[in-house]
């Protein structure tokens, strides 16, 4: 199959402290994949650095096929600004805390990006966002600010934003760990429905039970490294390292 | 009476230019200022911390003198008065905005900025269109503050010798041993800032559809 995400050798340290430690992972095009563990273990950096919000120190990454950066020499050379640019239209990133933008309405939110970076027209955009809005069900809430929404409404726009420039795959950061457990289910069903409509997904998650449904794929990372990795069923239902048992353990009550 | 009137009008006149010139220029210079004090390149920011700290630890009386007079000692030539005040107005002005500035660019969060990147903006798209509203938000009542500050501030200009407000008050004070021309001026000052003030709760009003 295709890959989608093809990230070898990563690494990358701030202040002298190594955060991550030769990380590697493929992501074939329309699977989903889960990468759990502690706090401070990389998640996190390692979705930064393929979203382009941090730089890598060293590795390679190809996303979709093109070349995002390469090692050379033990340092990660990037590729020309303008591709970087290119590539980065085809990720998309869902983060904790929504970072809605406050002073837009819902509509705006999802329609900015559209018109100002895809150049697409108002019409065009509208049509989307508000299409969007219906299938995350909350189209009667276009007209309102974020204040105005619930933590879960929010996180829905925030997808909607995201999905509005269509990535090849999308990424989440910890989407559901500032909602409550009611507002949660809301985004993780909204998630499942994106996988069986086979979007390209990774997702960065302490939600177990979700994350061992809906992936095909599961990482076990901690502090910089890739403990252990496999099919949902082997990593949470046989886990072979000790500090993997110990950390699925810790979430069984 | 009449004339009286008439000479505090021009006086008001005066005051009023020295007030938007001041607006005009260093409402956008005190935002290079601010980008400068916040600039990793370490040299530039401790010039224009310098610079602020100059100009907020030092009487804005004695920096209009200093603007005025120094070209003539150091190189014997002399410039318009109005010129000069103008000058040093907009350069005290400048360090307190960019001040100002620097508080609310500060207080946006970094997932604002962080958002906009993923979403592909440039630079210059996220800060126009997503950075500074948000700033502007959170800064007007301290820049009302600041703006209110400067109507009064224009008397100054007098110590150079601009025949703004205060300086025609005073002037016709001596000249018919009243105090009643000095009066007067207080309520013209108190009108000005009273549309200030109010041009400045219309904004916030008008701000306040979101949170």
């Amino acid at each position: 199959m295709e890959n989608m995400i093809k990230l070898t050798g990563l690494r990358k340290a701030f202040g002298g402290l190594e955060i991550l430690r030769d990380i590697s992972f493929t992501l074939p095009k329309g699977n989903v994949l889960s990468i759990i563990g502690p706090s401070g273990s990389g998640k996190s950096t390692t979705l930064r650095i393929i979203t382009q919000l941090e730089k890598a120190d060293d590795g390679n990454l190809e996303i979709a096929g093109e070349t995002l950066f390469s090692s050379v020499d033990g340092k990660a050379v990037y590729t020309t600004p303008d591709k970087e640019r290119a590539i980065g239209l085809k990720t998309g990133l869902v983060f904790q805390q929504f970072n809605l933008f406050p002073h837009f309405s819902v509509l705006r939110n999802i329609t900015e990006a559209q018109k100002a970076v895809l150049r697409r027209s108002k019409d065009e955009a509208e049509e989307k966002a508000i299409s969007l809005l219906r299938k995350m069900g909350i189209a009667d809430k276009a007209k309102q600010y974020p204040y105005q929404l619930s933590g879960g409404q929010q996180q829905r726009v925030s997808i909607a934003r995201a999905l509005a420039l269509d990535p090849e795959v999308l990424f989440f950061d910890e989407p559901t760990s500032a909602l409550d457990p009611e507002l949660t289910r809301e985004i993780l069903k909204v998630i499942r429905e994106l996988a069986e409509e086979k979007m390209t997904m990774a997702v960065v998650t302490h939600e177990m039970h979700f994350a061992r449904a809906i992936s095909d794929w599961a990482i076990f990372m901690d502090k910089g490294v890739i403990v252990e990795e496999g099919t949902p069923e082997a990593l949470f239902g046989d886990p072979q390292e000790e500090r993997t048992k110990k950390f699925i353990a810790s979430f069984e009550e | 009476m009449q004339d009286l009137l008439v000479q505090m009008l021009e006086g008001t006149v005066t005051s009023l230019e020295i007030f938007f010139l001041t607006l005009v220029f260093s409402l956008p210079l005190g935002f290079v200022v601010a980008k400068g004090k916040m600039t990793k390149i370490a040299p530039i920011r401790w010039i224009v911390d310098l610079y602020i700290q100059i100009m907020r630890g030092t009487p804005l009386i004695l920096q209009l003198i200093f603007v005025y007079f120094a070209p003539f000692y150091l190189f014997g030539t002399s410039y318009d008065r109005f010129t000069a005040c103008i000058l040093a107005f907009v350069i005290n002005y400048s360090a307190y905005f960019s001040e100002i500035y620097r508080s609310g660019l500060q207080s946006i969060d970094r997932g604002q900025y962080e958002a906009a990147k993923v979403l592909g903006f440039s630079k210059a798209y996220t800060f126009f269109h997503i950075i500074l509203p948000q700033v502007i938000k959170r800064i007007l009542p301290a820049l009302g503050n600041e703006v209110i500050t400067l109507v009064k501030d224009t008397a100054l200009a007098q110590t150079i010798g601009v025949a703004e407000l205060f300086r025609v008050a005073q002037t016709a004070s001596s000249r018919e041993f009243s105090t009643v021309p000095i009066f007067i001026a207080g309520v013209f000052y108190f009108v000005m800032n009273y549309i200030v003030s109010r041009l400045f709760t219309i904004g916030e009003k008008k701000l306040n559809y979101y949170r």
